[in-house]
């Protein structure tokens, strides 16, 4: 899935311009990091991706389709083809591990045998059986953060949305979830991760997007980040 | 039947998960219903009371005394008024007969009149109180009409507290009606608002906003009606005592009161169908409005 920004800019009441004027192609399948300090936009430009916000001018394009004009009707079924991990998590507290991931299937019909198999399938994939029944509340930061990345597999999604995965995380936990998003890619999706950790971005050299007070400072393939 | 079967799972989820607020708001709507269903009760015994009071209402008519009158023309024209619920004749003699044995021992004094002075008399009964004035009026209007007897204070006043309680009765429906329903909204709006994070979340991984939004119509639709079944039971289990309390005590009232099973269980159930459709109602709107915004992109 391919992503589309032509002169995005995004204010904030009552007049905070979060992003501006951003204009910038993504590919099917290419790994895009998306840095610069905190309160740069990373978070707002993901934002505008997975529709939670909607741009102030300029347009946002996702396969193509331009998100302002998507039907609210239609947002959940893209959204089902976009994995998301929040900075936060975005976990729901009251369901076990097993229970957040199978949510995603069984908001979208898919019989139980299917829903079973798929998040035994995910939730061994970051390695969290053992805990499939615990509550979030129960987990550390690291292993919320894989479970929000095993919801967000679940659907096997063409896009992969990050927001700070690694933010919380000790550097061996960090270098874990980072195995995870590169195997993600590798089977041709999107994943476009915002970060202001610099050893992650230099150990990998992927494309770097540079955000700075809102504007695009830098699009370079294969970059570096220096913070 | 397979979204039927997370829905109700969601649903279960709902109530097992938030039992303290499902509590709440089954506690409350079970005690608003239950004293909607009591007001209702008391108003129906009221009106019960009234309409027999209003039945029982006769307007006696006196045809001056005229051997050529025909008794039976008198009484088709009578039968004919707009007021007339019934109507019974009463020969001189039948009323004489009536007088005599009303008046008991005393009815020897009767014989001190010689000729019997009471004519031809129709004993009217009207549907209700309001219409025996109406009525009255028509009846002296005809010339073959002596008198017209009737309690003129009692019809007054059934009449007043007939239209006075008929108002009460649906000021205190509406209230209750009204305040149970706003009880069951604001509860069900801190429900939702205690989940609106969990709510945000479904949405932003791809649930849609009415696969959300059934499980916690349902909740709110099921525990309305546990509510009213709690509130039916309540209403049952009081009713009955107090009839038979009420009987005891104030034998005037024996016939006045509601006392079939039949009608109060289906009393009951009416009760049942109506708390759960205002439970599904005002779960529907405020779910709908939540969901709606909490779901609208910035």
């Amino acid at each position: 899935m391919n992503i589309t920004f032509s002169e995005v800019t995004k204010t904030f009441e009552p007049d905070i311009t979060a992003l501006f004027d951003i204009s910038l192609n993504i590919e099917q399948g290419e790994f895009v990091y998306v840095v610069g300090q905190t309160g740069s936009g990373k978070s707002t430009l993901l934002r505008l991706i997975t529709r939670e916000i909607l741009p102030s001018a300029g347009v946002v394009a996702v396969g193509g389709y331009d998100l302002r004009r998507m039907r609210r009707a239609d947002v959940p079924y893209y959204r089902r083809d976009v994995g998301l991990v929040a900075q936060d998590f975005k976990l729901i507290q009251s369901l076990t591990v097993y229970e957040n991931i199978a949510f995603v299937m069984e908001a979208m019909s898919v019989p139980k045998k299917l829903v079973t198999e798929r998040t035994k399938d995910v939730i061994n994939q970051v390695g969290l059986w053992r805990r499939r029944s615990m509550r979030p509340a129960q987990l550390s930061g690291g292993e919320q953060q894989r479970v929000a990345i095993a919801r967000a597999l679940a659907n096997s999604p063409s896009l992969f949305i990050a927001d700070e995965p690694t933010g919380n995380l000790d550097f061996h936990t960090a270098a874990e979830v980072m195995k995870i998003l590169f195997a993600i890619n590798a089977a041709g999706v999107t994943v476009v991760m915002s970060t202001h950790n610099q050893a992650i971005v230099n150990a990998s050299r992927q494309r770097v997007i540079e955000l700075e007070n809102g504007k695009l400072i830098r699009d370079e393939k294969g970059g570096t980040y220096s913070g | 039947m397979t979204t039927l079967k997370y829905i109700l799972r969601d649903m279960w989820r709902l109530v097992v998960h938030h039992w303290v607020l499902g509590l709440l708001t089954l506690i409350t709507a079970g005690v608003m219903l239950w004293i909607l269903g009591v007001t209702t009760l008391f108003s129906l015994n009221l009106e019960n009371l009234l309409s027999r009071l209003e039945s029982e209402l006769v307007v006696q008519a006196y045809l001056v005394k005229d051997n050529t009158l025909d008794i039976e023309k008198v009484a088709a024209k009578i039968q004919a008024l707009e007021y007339v619920y019934a109507m019974k004749i009463y020969s001189p003699s039948d009323s004489l007969a009536k007088l005599q044995e009303k008046m008991g021992s005393q009815s020897r004094a009767l014989d001190m009149l010689g000729e019997n002075p009471i004519p031809y008399n129709f004993e009217i009964h009207v549907h209700k109180a309001e219409d025996v004035e109406h009525l009255v009026d028509e009846l002296n209007a005809m010339p073959e009409i002596d008198d017209v007897v009737y309690a003129g204070l009692v019809v007054k006043r059934i009449s007043a507290l007939s239209r006075i309680s008929s108002r009460i009765a649906l000021v205190m429906f509406i209230l209750s009606v009204v305040i149970t329903a706003l009880v069951v909204y604001n509860t069900i709006h801190i429900s939702l608002y205690s989940r609106r994070e969990e709510i945000g979340i479904m949405y932003l991984v791809g649930a849609t906003r009415a696969y959300i939004a059934t499980p916690f119509v349902l909740e709110g639709t099921l525990l309305s009606l546990l509510g009213a079944l709690i509130a039916a039971a309540g209403i049952i289990g009081a009713y009955f005592p107090g009839v038979t309390l009420i009987q005891a005590n104030l034998p005037f009232l024996r016939n006045s009161i509601i006392t079939d099973r039949a009608v109060i269980f289906r009393f009951c159930a009416l009760l049942a169908g109506f708390g759960a459709t205002l439970g599904w109602v005002c779960s529907y709107i405020i779910v709908a409005r939540f969901i709606n915004s909490i779901t609208k992109p910035e």
